[in-house]
C-alpha cells in the first residue's frame, strides 16, 4: 500500500497533464465565429501555430515529470512544466485569434474553446499536485509570478486583445464596471443589514430558546426557497405597502434575507458553545451580562460569526445575479442578456467576475476569521 | 462575617436548601461537605447571587446580599470553581485581573498584583504570565483560578470543589498551599467539597449537609468525635482515628533534635562513634543540612559490613515536609516500612522526624484535645 | 429505541397535499384571478402548474441522481487507499467549487455545451457534486477508528466493511449533502428556466417579461413550496438514516 510519498509515480500530476493533452487534441481549442452571436466554427491546436504545439509539448513533459521516478527532483519539474504551461497559454490563444481572424471581416470574432479551459485546468492540477509535493514555497510563487508576466504580456503584445471575451469587455466596459460597482454595493449593503440584524437574533437565540427556535426555523425556511422565487414572492406584499416589487428594494430585501440563516446560525453557535465554566465563572466574578458578552462570550464566537458572514457573503455574490431579473444592473444582466443573444463572451464577462469576487470574499474573510482568534485558542499554540 | 438565616431554596417540588441557618465567623475556613445534591453548591451560589434564594435572608458583613447589586456583591466575593473558567482568549496575567479591571485599577497596580499573586501561588510570574490557559497543566491552572479569585483582595473566597479535577497528588500539593496562604491572609473562606480527607485537612469549621438540611455544624474534631447522628458517623468513615490525624501537622509533633553525622563521614569511622550506642538511627546530611540518607546501627550490630549499614536516599522521596499532616507522615511510613520518618523543609534540610510512638500518642491525644476544644464552644449539634 | 412518527407523517401529509394542490389548475386559476382581477392573463398558458412541477423534477431528479451515482463513489474512492492520492486535489476541488456562485456554474457551461436541457443537466449535476463529494468524506472520517479497528478484528473484509460498517454509520452524513445538493438544485433549475430548461422558472420569466404578476406569483409559489416541502422530507429522511441514540 503505497502512500503518496512512496509511490514510483504522482497519479495526481499524471491525471493533470492527461487533461492538458486532451485538452490540447481533442477538444476545439477556439471557436471562430463570423459575427458575435451565429453559431461557432470550432478551431483545432493548430490554429494557434508555435505556441500551440508548444502546449501540446508541454502537457507530454509534465506527464514525463509525473511519471519521473526520482522523487526529490519531481516536484520541481512537474511545477516548472505546470507553469510553463499556463505561461504559453495566452500566447497561444493569443496567436489563434490573430490567425483565424486574418482576413475576416470586422464583425468575426475568436472565443475561448473548451480545449483551452481544459488544458488550464490540467496545468492546475499539476501545479496543485506539485506544490504538495514540494518542500519549499519560494518556488510556487516565483512560478506565479512569472505567469502572471506572461498573461500580461500577452495581453500587450501576444494578440490577447483580440480574444472575443476581451473585445467584448470593450464594447461593453461602460456596462461591465457599472455591473460591477451595483454587485458589490447591492451585496455590501444587504450584508451590512443582515450583520446589524442577525447578530442580535443570533444572541437573543443563544439566551432565550424559544427565540432560537422560531428564529432559526425561520431564517432556514427562506433558505431553502429559491431566490427567483423569493424575488417573486417579494412582489405582491411590496406592492399592498404601496412600494415597487422590483429595483433594488425588493434585492436588497433577498439578499439580506439569504444572509440571516449563516449569520444567525453561526452566531447562535458560537456563542451557545462558550463553555458553561466559563460564563459561569466570568457572573461569579460580578461581570454584568453585557460585559459578559463583550470581554469573554463575543471575542470567543467572533471567528464562527466571521464565518458565517464568509458564507453569506459567497452564497448572496450569486444571488445578486439573479437580482438582475427585477430590474437591478448586477452582474446578472450581463449573463442574461448574453443568454437572451447567445452570446458567449457576454456571459463570460458577467460570471466571470462573480467568481473572481467569491473567490476573494471566500479567502479574504477566511483570512479574517482565522486572523481574529486569540494566540490562546490556536492550534499551534505549544 | 457571613450569615444564613433560614434559607431555603426550591425547585418546582424539590426542596434543594432547606431553611438553612450558619454562621461564618471573618478568618474562618468553613467547608461545606456532603453528598451530590445534598444542596452544598446551592448554597455556595446564593452567597453571591448566582442563584436567588426562594426564602431567607443571606448577610455578607452585616449587609442583606438582597440590597446589593448582584455585579457589585460579587466583586467582592472571590470565586473559584473545580471547571477553573479561565477565560481560555486571555493570557494568564489578563485572567487574573479580570476583577481588578472591572474595579478600574490603574495599569501599574494591575500588573504589581499579577507578580505578586502569581509569586503567592508558587507560579514564577516571568514565565507565567504570559502564558495561556491552554499551556497549563490542571493543577498550574487551579493556581491561576485561586490567585484570579484573589486579585481585588476580596475578604471572603467562595470555592466549589477548586481542587476537584486534578490527581490526588497535586491535589494534597494544593491543599498544602492553600493551608499556607489561608495562614497568611486570614480570608473568610467558603469552601464546597466532597471529600471528607479535604474537608478535614482544611476546614476550621464543617458544615455537613444531606438533602438540603444541615446535618452538623462543628470544628473537624467534635464532628469526629461526637457526630450529631448516624448520617454524620457514617459519611465520615469508619476510619475516624485516622481521619484525625489529618488534622494535626508533623510540625507540631516531631523530634527536632535527631542525631546526625555529616554525610562525608567514611562509614568505618561511624562504627566508633558513640552516638550509636543510644540511638539506631544516624541521619546523613550533607554540608548544607540536607538529608542525604542514614546509617543503621543495628545492621553493624549484626555483623554487616558499614558500608551495608548505610542508606542513601533522594530527600524528596523518603521524607515527609514539615506542613504534611501525621496521616500523610504515617501513610509514607507505612509504604516504605520504616519506623519513623525524616521531616524536611522545602529545600530538603533536616529538620527532626517522626516515629510510631509519636504518633501513636497523638492518636490518643486527640481526644483529650477535643476535649479541650468541647470547652471553648463554637460547636453546635 | 423509540421512534418518533409525528415527523415524517407530518412530511408526508405535506407532500400529498402539495401534489394535490398543483394537480388542482382550477384553483390556481381562481386564486390568481382573485388576486389580479385587472389582467386579462392570470394563469401561464404554456403548461399547468403540475406539468410545470413535473417538468422542474425531471430536470432536479436527473441531475440529482447523476451527481449521487458519481460524487458518492467519488467520495468514498478518495477515502480508499486506491484514490487517496486524489484526496487532497478532491477537498481542494469541492472547496473551490463551493465558492462558486451556482448561476455561474450555469452561466460558465452555456458556452461550451449551448442551451437547453442537456447543459442545464450538466451544470446542475456538476454543481451538485460538490456538497454530496464533501459530506461523503466527512461521513467516512467520522466513522470512529475503534469501530474500524473492531470491524477488522472481527474479520470483515474491506468491501464488507465498506457496507455493513461505514456506509451505515457515514449515511445520515452523506444524506446531509444529498439534501444540501437538491435544494441547490431545485434553486438554481427554477433559474435554468432562462436557458430554456423548462420547470417553475418559466412562468416567473415569462410573468417578468410581460409584466405579469400572477405569472411570476404562480411560479414562485409553487417553487417555493416545492423547496421547502423538499427540503422537509430530505430532512426526514435524514433523521431517519440517525444511527440508534440511547
Amino acid at each position: 500500500m503505497g502512500s503518496a510519498q512512496s509511490r514510483r509515480i504522482d497519479r495526481v500530476a499524471a491525471a493533470g497533464a492527461l487533461i492538458a493533452l486532451a485538452g490540447c487534441v481533442w477538444l476545439p481549442f477556439a471557436v471562430s465565429r463570423a459575427n458575435r452571436i451565429v453559431a461557432g466554427v470550432p478551431a483545432g491546436i493548430g490554429s494557434a501555430g508555435a505556441p500551440g504545439y508548444a502546449l501540446a509539448l508541454l502537457a507530454v513533459l509534465a506527464l514525463v515529470a509525473a511519471l519521473y521516478p526520482d522523487r526529490g527532483r519531481r516536484p520541481a519539474f512537474a511545477l516548472a512544466s505546470a507553469a510553463a504551461l499556463a505561461a504559453i497559454l495566452p500566447w497561444a490563444l493569443g496567436r489563434s485569434a490573430v490567425t483565424l481572424l486574418a482576413g475576416a471581416p470586422a464583425f468575426a470574432r475568436v472565443s475561448v474553446g473548451g480545449g483551452a479551459w481544459l488544458t488550464a485546468a490540467g496545468a492546475a492540477v499539476v501545479w496543485f499536485a506539485a506544490s504538495q509535493a514540494a518542500s519549499r514555497r519560494t518556488l510556487g510563487y516565483a512560478a506565479a509570478g512569472l505567469v502572471a508576466a506572461s498573461w500580461a504580456l500577452a495581453f500587450a503584445f501576444g494578440g490577447l486583445d483580440r480574444l472575443s471575451l476581451v473585445m467584448e469587455y470593450a464594447v461593453q466596459r461602460d456596462l461591465f464596471w457599472s455591473a460591477v460597482g451595483t454587485h458589490l454595493s447591492l451585496v455590501g449593503i444587504s450584508l451590512g443589514i443582515a450583520l446589524l440584524i442577525g447578530v442580535p437574533l443570533g444572541v437573543a437565540a443563544s439566551r432565550v430558546g424559544l427565540v432560537r427556535d422560531v428564529v432559526l426555523g425561520v431564517v432556514g425556511v427562506i433558505q431553502t426557497v429559491p431566490s427567483l422565487a423569493l424575488l417573486g414572492l417579494l412582489v405582491v406584499p411590496l406592492s399592498l405597502l404601496g412600494l415597487p416589487g422590483i429595483g433594488p428594494l425588493p434585492g436588497v430585501i433577498a439578499l439580506t434575507l439569504y444572509s440571516l440563516l449563516p449569520i444567525v446560525r453561526d452566531t447562535y453557535i458560537g456563542l451557545a458553545g462558550v463553555d458553561p465554566a466559563i460564563v459561569d465563572a466570568g457572573r461569579g466574578m460580578g461581570m454584568s451580562r453585557l460585559q459578559l458578552l463583550l470581554r469573554v462570550e463575543a471575542p470567543l464566537a467572533l471567528p464562527l460569526m466571521i464565518e458565517g458572514t464568509r458564507a453569506a457573503a459567497v452564497t448572496i455574490i450569486g444571488i445578486a445575479a439573479v437580482v438582475a431579473f427585477v430590474g437591478v444592473g448586477t452582474l446578472g444582466v450581463l449573463v442574461f442578456l448574453g443568454w437572451g443573444q447567445q452570446a458567449d463572451d457576454l456571459i463570460l464577462l458577467g460570471a466571470l467576475p462573480m467568481v473572481v469576487m467569491a473567490v476573494v470574499a471566500d479567502g479574504s474573510l477566511r483570512w479574517l476569521g482565522r486572523a481574529v482568534v486569540s494566540p490562546g485558542l490556536r492550534g499551534d499554540l505549544r | 462575617m457571613i450569615r444564613l438565616e433560614n434559607v431555603t431554596k426550591r425547585y418546582g417540588e424539590t426542596l434543594a436548601v432547606d431553611s438553612l441557618t450558619l454562621d461564618i465567623p471573618a478568618g474562618e475556613v468553613c467547608v461545606l461537605i456532603g453528598p451530590s445534591g445534598c444542596g452544598k453548591t446551592t448554597t455556595l451560589r446564593m452567597m453571591n447571587r448566582l442563584i436567588e434564594p426562594t426564602s431567607g435572608h443571606i448577610f455578607v458583613d452585616e449587609a442583606d446580599v438582597e440590597t446589593l447589586r448582584p455585579e457589585q456583591l460579587r466583586r467582592g466575593l472571590g470565586y473559584a470553581i473545580q471547571s477553573v473558567g479561565l477565560f481560555p482568549h486571555l493570557t494568564v496575567g489578563e485572567n487574573i485581573v479580570t476583577v481588578p479591571k472591572l474595579l478600574k485599577w490603574d495599569k501599574e497596580r494591575m500588573a504589581a498584583r499579577v507578580e505578586e499573586l502569581l509569586t503567592l501561588v508558587g507560579l514564577a510570574p516571568s514565565e507565567y504570565e504570559g502564558k495561556y490557559p491552554r499551556q497549563l497543566s490542571g493543577g498550574e491552572a487551579q493556581r491561576v483560578g485561586v490567585a484570579r479569585a484573589l486579585a481585588a483582595d476580596p475578604p471572603v473566597l467562595l470555592m466549589d470543589e477548586p481542587f476537584g479535577a486534578v490527581d490526588p497528588l497535586t491535589r494534597q500539593r494544593l491543599q498544602a498551599e492553600f493551608v499556607r496562604i489561608q495562614r497568611d491572609l486570614r480570608k473568610t473562606v467558603v469552601f464546597v467539597t466532597h471529600d471528607v480527607d479535604e474537608a478535614i485537612r482544611l476546614a476550621d469549621r464543617i458544615a455537613l449537609m444531606r438533602g438540603g438540611r444541615l446535618q452538623q455544624y462543628a470544628t473537624p474534631e467534635e464532628i469526629l468525635d461526637h457526630p450529631a447522628n448516624k448520617f454524620v458517623h457514617d459519611f465520615m468513615g469508619a476510619d475516624r482515628a485516622l481521619k484525625r490525624l489529618g488534622r494535626v501537622k508533623v510540625s507540631d509533633v516531631m523530634r527536632t533534635d535527631v542525631p546526625t553525622v555529616d554525610s562525608s563521614t567514611r562509614a568505618a569511622d561511624l562504627r566508633s562513634r558513640a552516638s550509636c550506642a543510644e540511638e539506631r538511627f544516624l541521619y546523613l546530611v550533607d554540608g548544607s543540612g540536607r538529608l542525604a540518607g542514614w546509617f543503621d546501627c543495628a545492621d553493624l550490630a549484626d555483623g554487616g559490613g558499614p558500608e551495608s549499614a548505610m542508606t542513601s536516599v533522594d530527600w524528596r522521596e523518603s521524607a515527609v515536609a514539615s506542613d504534611a499532616s501525621l496521616k500523610e507522615a504515617l501513610s509514607r511510613m507505612l509504604e516504605f516500612g520504616f519506623r519513623s520518618i525524616a521531616v524536611v523543609d522545602g529545600e530538603g534540610r533536616l529538620l527532626g522526624d517522626v516515629a510510631l510512638p509519636t504518633i501513636e500518642a497523638a492518636l490518643g491525644a486527640g481526644d483529650t484535645h477535643v476535649a479541650a476544644a468541647d470547652g471553648q464552644g463554637g460547636a453546635r449539634p | 429505541m423509540k421512534r418518533r412518527w409525528t415527523g415524517p407523517l407530518l412530511a408526508a401529509a405535506a407532500a400529498g397535499a402539495f401534489a394535490y394542490v398543483v394537480s388542482r389548475q382550477d384553483w390556481w386559476a381562481a386564486a390568481l384571478a382573485g388576486l389580479f382581477p385587472s389582467l386579462p392573463q392570470t394563469v401561464f398558458p404554456t403548461a399547468t402548474v403540475g406539468e410545470l412541477v413535473i417538468q422542474h423534477l425531471e430536470v432536479v431528479g436527473i441531475s440529482s441522481a447523476l451527481t449521487i451515482a458519481i460524487g458518492v463513489p467519488l467520495g468514498i474512492w478518495v477515502t480508499r487507499a486506491s484514490g487517496k492520492d486524489f484526496r487532497e486535489i478532491v477537498a481542494a476541488g469541492v472547496d473551490f467549487g463551493q465558492t462558486f456562485p451556482p448561476i455561474a456554474v450555469l452561466a460558465l457551461m452555456m458556452p461550451l455545451l449551448g442551451f437547453g436541457f442537456a447543459p442545464a443537466i450538466v451544470a446542475l449535476s456538476l454543481y451538485g457534486l460538490f456538497p454530496v463529494v464533501s459530506n461523503t468524506v466527512a461521513g467516512l472520517d467520522a466513522v470512529p477508528a475503534s469501530v474500524l479497528d473492531a470491524a477488522r478484528g472481527m474479520g470483515m473484509g474491506r468491501w464488507r466493511m465498506l457496507r455493513a460498517v461505514e456506509i451505515p454509520l457515514a449515511s445520515r452524513v452523506m444524506m446531509g449533502g444529498v439534501r444540501t445538493s437538491v435544494i441547490v438544485n431545485i434553486g438554481t433549475a427554477t433559474v435554468a428556466a432562462a436557458t430554456g430548461a423548462g420547470g417553475l422558472g418559466s412562468p416567473i420569466f415569462s410573468g417578468i417579461n410581460l409584466q405579469n404578476g400572477a405569472f411570476v406569483l404562480e411560479g414562485a409559489v409553487a417553487a417555493a413550496l416545492l423547496a421547502v416541502i423538499a427540503d422537509a422530507v430530505l430532512a426526514q429522511v435524514e433523521e431517519a438514516l440517525a444511527p440508534a441514540r440511547a
